[in-house]
């Protein structure tokens, strides 16, 4: 493929095409006074023409990504949000479970105590943080030995364990649940409400 | 600049932008608050449905999302994950069927004492109860004497027995307390609680432990 530009025929025509053609000074004044002297053209267009009359927009490489990117961006949330509404809430239920109705509003504050004073980290797992290890971190008390963490908890029946450096251990002081599936014990503790 | 080159330019810098968007939005999806998008495909579909049959069935559904967000926390696989929630489903229904309309918390427990391996048919005779009367504690002990190993059988008439002589959950507390001693020293758990059950009023116990107010205490050690 031949590049036009780098062409030397084409560049002898560019060359010659640029070149000022001499004139004169004189002829020029003439001209442009016969043209000031010509009544200026009004040109009456409808608002209407001015908004469908085509016109060529220049954009920028980076004024164009970032339209692009715009454009995607709109598109993907719309898609995300149309997919998660769809997912969850199929003929006309809802699937947010993570808070139970049932439970009273009111909160009991409990105290959960380990002893492991060889231990470098114990923390608490449960369905009351949705059994992250590392939301709910116990404090190692170094007068009485003890890792401490007291926490409120809403009435009714919950599943925990301790993560006692890194491997899971159910309460030894607590009623104990069946195997959770998963190859582990857990415990269970019943809050009463406060108002009961 | 020749129209090739322009073209190029410009498709590349709307490839590169398009993208630029896409990877953020891509990665606000792996924070989805919604726990089942952490599944596989297969996995987060069976759950799902298993989720639907539950509000169906009106079943309580938090303790099946709690299961999923468990085996996440053990780094268990989708297919581990579907099995013990579908599982959970099965004793939830169970249960359900047995004892009719009673509260989240109850089922759940009455489904962890037949997961524990007490009979439906042993579960129905708390079906009837007293008006405002909590069976939460008493199944909570009575899953427990089966995990740690008293037969099935003794452990339900004991259990049954107490309910239906309208004991209350200290009496519960207190007879699983004792049991769980005298395991730990080395007694047979059907020994442990035959002798315990005979020392148990079926009326409130006498001993209370009471933990101070507003605040409950749990005391473990290793």
């Amino acid at each position: 493929m031949i590049d036009s530009e780098e062409h030397p025929y084409v560049e002898w025509i560019a060359r010659e095409a640029r070149r000022p053609v001499p004139t004169d000074a004189e002829a020029r004044a003439r001209v442009m006074a016969a043209i000031r002297t010509e009544p200026r053209l009004r040109v009456h267009r409808s608002r209407w023409a001015a908004l469908v009359r085509p016109r060529t927009l220049t954009l920028s490489p980076v004024g164009g990504a970032l339209l692009a990117a715009g454009l995607v961006g709109i598109g993907v949330m719309g898609g995300l949000y149309t997919h998660n509404r769809d997912v969850r809430a199929p003929a006309g239920q809802s699937k947010t479970v993570a808070v139970n109705p049932q439970l009273p509003v009111s909160d009991t504050v409990v105290k959960f105590v380990f002893a492991a004073p060889r231990t470098t980290r114990v923390s608490l797992v449960g369905d009351f943080n949705d059994w992250d290890t590392n939301r709910t971190p116990l404090r190692y008390d170094r007068e009485v030995g003890l890792w401490t963490v007291t926490l409120p908890l809403s009435a009714g029946r919950h599943l925990y364990a301790f993560v006692v450096d890194g491997s899971w251990i159910p309460d030894p002081h607590a009623p104990q649940a069946p195997d959770d599936g998963f190859g582990h014990a857990n415990s269970v503790k019943i809050v009463r409400g406060t108002a009961s | 600049m020749t129209p090739f080159r322009r073209f190029r330019r410009t498709a590349a810098a709307l490839v590169g932008g398009g993208a630029l968007v896409a990877l953020p939005a891509f990665g606000a999806t792996a924070q989805d608050p919604d726990p089942l998008s952490r599944l596989d495909a297969n996995s987060r579909f069976a759950i799902e449905l298993i989720i639907d049959s539950a509000n169906t069935a009106g079943l309580p559904t938090r303790p099946l999302m709690s299961k999923v967000l468990e085996g996440f926390s053990h780094k268990a696989d989708g297919r581990r994950i579907t099995a013990v929630v579908r599982t959970e489903f099965g004793y939830l229904k169970t249960a359900h069927a047995t004892l009719g309309g009673v509260s989240e918390e109850e089922l759940a427990a009455a489904a962890a004492v037949l997961e524990a391996g007490a009979k439906p048919s042993q579960l129905a005779a708390f079906r009837v109860r007293q008006k405002g009367r909590s069976d939460l504690e008493a199944f909570t002990d009575w899953a427990d004497l089966l995990t740690r190993g008293v037969p099935r059988d003794d452990a339900s008439s004991a259990i049954t027995k107490l309910w239906q002589d309208g004991a209350d959950d200290a009496t519960f507390h207190n007879l699983w307390r004792s049991v769980q001693t005298d395991i730990l020293q080395g007694l047979n758990p059907g020994t442990a609680l035959q002798n315990r059950v005979r020392e148990t009023p079926g009326g409130p116990a006498t001993r209370k432990v009471t933990p101070p107010e507003g605040q409950q205490e749990n005391q473990s050690s290793r």
